[in-house]
């Protein structure tokens, strides 16, 4: 077989051979001797995805008696310019210092994209005091205009992707999971989308009802695109235009085209084990239902599959972190993640949810129990002993390896 | 506020023989390499994942491949390839290659092209099936595929002798891959008549090198193609991050150290001697030698410190070099099998046309390139994704420049725009209605290559290998490319040029090179 191939064989090739390295060398002394300085590409991914935000509150708003709407802004002092783009159902995870421990929280964005955007840009979060009383408690008493806030860069997949999902959505939500939605709703009403949103808002008490006003403003503004349906437990209900009872399939199919709409879900875990169940009475392919992933699991021994024999119990952590070793306690009622923390030991996190995977970290021996709703692992992080602290629990001492956080 | 109160104690201020910049294919496959020699080695990444471009994401129910197509050079059990040689017997590991199931189907889509051909791997079936569409090209083809065997053993001799080949070997036994050396694709096609339309399928993966085929070395087609022929093409059972994950493990097992999260800021230099290096985390490390999986126009540009130190010539070469072009995909979960669909294979090459200078061209300005490589990977996995649901993701290339005025908030509008057209041109050239059964969708631009790796302007096809600038070129002017006492270069960028294979193989050679150097310097015990 061998040099079966004859290739006509000319003087000028071999020259051409032994021309190959003073080529390459002339044409690297005729090049130009500039360092090259613009990277147009790296610079939009770091304007989209700056490692972290520094943030300022430039005003504080309360919506209701429960809700509070914090302004944020650049901080001039410090090195972020202008803020991250975000698609509307996207959240910052925001950074906070409390008893002397650095924890982080993931809340929606709930003013839209377009306002974030010019050197005037802001994003707005929006939080109900009721939901986690550790660092509500804390923020009510130390947020104030001006206060720094360090945040992640606009992340997380609960937006609308016209690639994806019908051009009508139906959101679903409860408590604090009206804040995608109103993010959604300004973007509609100030004519920066053409997505169609109709949004069914379950509430207790009629004096609660965060943006009830600022919602019938928009539906004024976009009347063909975005209709807010309040659905109230409680009784009885005077307000204009509301729903007693429940989101039920019912009530659903009233206000909304089922068939040709893609549904958006966001609330507290027991508003979703409702609505999941109203919405399986339209047997919807998987595809046209999203959720907004839960946030951190309150009560794990109700999980299934929690081992009940824990339930009570503190086991020792090892942590490596770069090159410190430390140990510390961990209940078996709170996330790995949440024991770092309260050793403040600053771990990477973003979504606390099991989604993101920022808080990777490998199990380097011991057990933890990951909530099956929750478990966003890559299939060789399993394999590899790699787990997220955010929805892992221990269940043994533990030793583990923790990446240091980014900044 | 933001200050971690304990960031410096989490700090690492130790001194190693050598460390390794960015986790990807290179570093990997060069701090295992030296972690088995006993090198003490930090491998330092900025990003939360080992694998650079080599990875996977979750979405919803779906796990995805994030770059690889097909790697090369892996080979069966029985007959190993030089990337199962490394990965197996000389690290000691052992992981689930899966083999894909035929080359690939190429469909021409212009006006007046209506070529549709599946080509499998395995030279006498490659031979036989062209010779189906191309009638009397045999002769040509089967030239051609000998000359590609040429190549790759002349590149083996030339590994095997360390740089100090006989000329008298080379001359006699290697004659052919001399005088191909420096001449491109098209040149060496035509000399040996292969006709134009067996070049188009002969051709086809020339989308896995960048340039078009006037411009490409033959010699690195060569030794792609014949590889891709004889070892046929694998991918990992749980996508690219378990190979990572994999090779993560082992240079711990192996006594190395990996940090993630953390970005190197500054290669400190001294005379021309490496003598350190410095993070994004305040570490600073005291080492001699440092293996770059960064391209040379990062490490020449942003990370040489003092910068008095990088020689003319260096910034030169950075510019003399044509950078590659960079990515665009678009990742589809499913809710419908591949079978329902229609589809049968597993790669789909979807050229407009084979004029590989105007598609080339058409990756230069944002409208939707007219080229796309796709793969649907439960046909070659079929477990890959759950029961009723499949996984695709198509794949096409930019020129940098296309992407450099977009703003951040046209950004999402621009990607869609494109992705939805990629889409509608798969569905046109197959017929297969897959937009109705989009679960999950995530789309990868430049940005978000650049993003994952801080790869120069988000490249992921690092220098274009031209006959002035390959494998060969890149071999023979190593020691002239030496501008430090103590830096390796690995990944896309060093001298096998780019694609999973070479740039692990890559870090091997990498790491070789410094051992021996550690070895004449007295610095490894």
């Amino acid at each position: 077989m061998k040099n079966r191939v004859s290739v006509r064989w000319h003087l000028w090739d071999l020259l051409a051979f032994r021309r190959l390295v003073p080529n390459r060398k002339k044409r690297i002394a005729r090049a130009s001797s500039e360092p090259l300085t613009r990277d147009p590409i790296n610079e939009l991914a770091r304007q989209l995805h700056p490692d972290r935000l520094c943030l300022t509150i430039a005003e504080i708003r309360d919506e209701t008696k429960t809700t509070r709407t914090f302004k944020l802004v650049a901080d001039p002092d410090s090195d972020t310019r202008s803020l991250a783009y975000f698609r509307a159902g996207q959240y910052l995870s925001l950074r906070a210092h409390v008893n002397g421990a650095t924890v982080t929280r993931p809340y929606s964005i709930s003013s839209a994209p377009f306002e974030a955007l010019g050197k005037d840009g802001f994003y707005e979060i929006t939080i109900r005091q009721v939901e986690d009383g550790f660092l509500t408690g804390h923020i009510w008493e130390h947020w104030h205009v001006g206060t720094q806030i360090e945040s992640s860069d606009p992340a997380g997949f609960f937006y609308h992707e016209p690639l994806r999902d019908r051009q009508a959505i139906v959101g679903l939500a409860g408590g604090s999971g009206i804040t995608p939605f109103r993010s959604m709703a300004r973007e509609i009403a100030h004519g920066k989308s053409d997505l169609k949103l109709t949004l069914m808002y379950g509430s207790s008490d009629e004096e609660d009802i965060p943006f009830y006003d600022e919602f019938k403003e928009l539906e004024r503004k976009a009347p063909d695109q975005f209709k807010a349906v309040h659905v109230l437990s409680c009784e009885p209900v005077s307000l204009e235009g509301c729903e007693q009872g429940f989101i039920t399939a019912a009530l659903i199919e009233k206000h909304a085209d089922v068939e040709t709409s893609s549904f958006f879900v966001c609330g507290p875990p027991l508003m979703y084990q409702f609505v999941e169940k109203e919405l399986a009475t339209f047997n919807l392919p998987p595809k046209r239902i999203r959720r907004e992933v839960l946030g951190e699991v309150k009560d794990v021994a109700q999980l299934p599959g929690f081992p009940s024999n824990v339930v009570g119990k503190t086991f020792t952590l090892k942590v490596h972190i770069g090159d410190v070793t430390t140990e510390i306690p961990a209940r078996a009622d709170e996330t790995v993640l949440v024991a770092m923390e309260r050793a403040n030991l600053a771990p990477p996190s973003k979504c606390r949810s099991g989604e993101c995977g920022f808080c990777r970290s490998r199990l380097v021996q011991g057990e933890v129990y990951v909530n099956q709703e929750q478990d966003g692992r890559r299939a060789a992080d399993r394999q590899f002993n790699y787990f997220h602290p955010c929805s892992s629990w221990p269940i043994t001492d533990l030793e583990i390896h923790v990446p240091r956080s980014v900044d | 506020m933001g200050e971690l109160v304990n960031a410096n104690d989490q700090s690492i201020n130790r001194s190693y023989d050598c460390v390794v910049i960015g986790a990807g294919n290179g570093g990997l496959g060069a701090a295992a390499q030296l972690a088995a020699k006993g090198a003490k080695v930090l491998l330092l990444e900025q990003h939360n994942l080992p694998g650079g471009f080599a990875s996977s994401f979750v979405r919803g129910r779906f796990e995805f491949e994030t770059s690889l197509h097909e790697f090369c050079n892996v080979g069966s059990v029985t007959d190993k390839g030089s990337v199962r040689e490394f990965l197996e017997d000389e690290l000691g590991m052992h992981l689930d290659w899966v083999q894909v199931p035929e080359a690939f189907r190429m469909i021409l889509t212009g006006p007046g092209e209506a070529l549709d051909v599946t080509m499998p791997y395995g030279v006498e079936e490659f031979i036989d099936a062209i010779e189906r569409y191309v009638p009397e090209c045999r002769e040509s083809i089967t030239n051609y595929i000998d000359l590609c065997k040429e190549v790759v053993d002349a590149i083996a001799y030339l590994a095997a002798s360390k740089g100090n080949p006989d000329r008298d070997v080379l001359m006699k036994e290697y004659a052919n891959f001399l005088k191909t050396c420096p001449y491109t694709m098209d040149q060496v096609a035509r000399a040996l008549k292969v006709p134009p339309k067996a070049q188009k399928i002969l051709h086809a993966l020339w989308c896995y090198l960048g340039p078009p085929t006037s411009r490409t070395s033959f010699t690195i087609f060569a030794a792609m193609f014949y590889k891709f022929l004889i070892t046929n093409a694998y991918i990992p059972r749980q996508r690219s991050h378990e190979y990572t994950s994999a090779l993560d493990t082992r240079i711990r097992e192996l006594g190395g150290q990996i940090e993630y999260n953390t970005r190197v800021e500054r290669i400190l230099v001294q005379g021309g001697q490496i003598t350190g290096v410095e993070t994004s985390r305040g570490d600073r490390i005291e080492t001699r030698h440092v293996i770059s999986n960064a391209s040379p126009t990062l490490v020449y540009n942003k990370l040489i410190y003092p910068q008095s130190e990088v020689p003319e010539i260096a910034y030169k070469e950075c510019n003399a070099r044509v950078h590659g072009v960079t990515g665009f995909v678009v990742y589809l979960g499913l809710d419908a099998t591949l079978e329902e669909l229609g589809l049968g294979e597993y790669s789909y090459f979807i050229f407009e046309s084979m004029d590989t200078d105007e598609m080339y061209d058409s990756l230069k300005t944002l409208p939707t390139p007219k080229i796309q490589a796709t793969a649907c990977l439960n046909n070659a996995l079929p477990d890959c994704s759950p029961p009723g649901t499949s996984i695709m993701s198509i794949t096409t290339l930019y020129r940098p420049e296309a992407w450099k005025d977009v703003k951040p908030h046209k950004y999402v509008a621009t990607k869609n725009r494109i992705a939805n057209e990629l889409i509608a041109n798969f569905e046109k050239a197959t017929g297969a209605p897959i937009r109705e059964h989009i679960e999950e969708l995530e789309v990868a631009t430049p940005q978000t290559f650049a993003r994952y790796t801080g790869s120069y302007q988000g490249v992921i096809y690092a220098y274009e290998p031209e006959p002035w600038d390959s494998l060969i070129p890149r071999m023979m002017c190593m020691n002239d490319d030496k501008h430090f006492d103590g830096l390796e270069f690995c990944g896309g960028f060093a001298f096998r040029c780019h694609g999973y294979s070479s740039a692990l193989l890559s870090g091997q050679t990498a790491a070789l090179l410094t051992v021996r150097d550690m070895m004449e310097k007295g610095e490894l015990a």
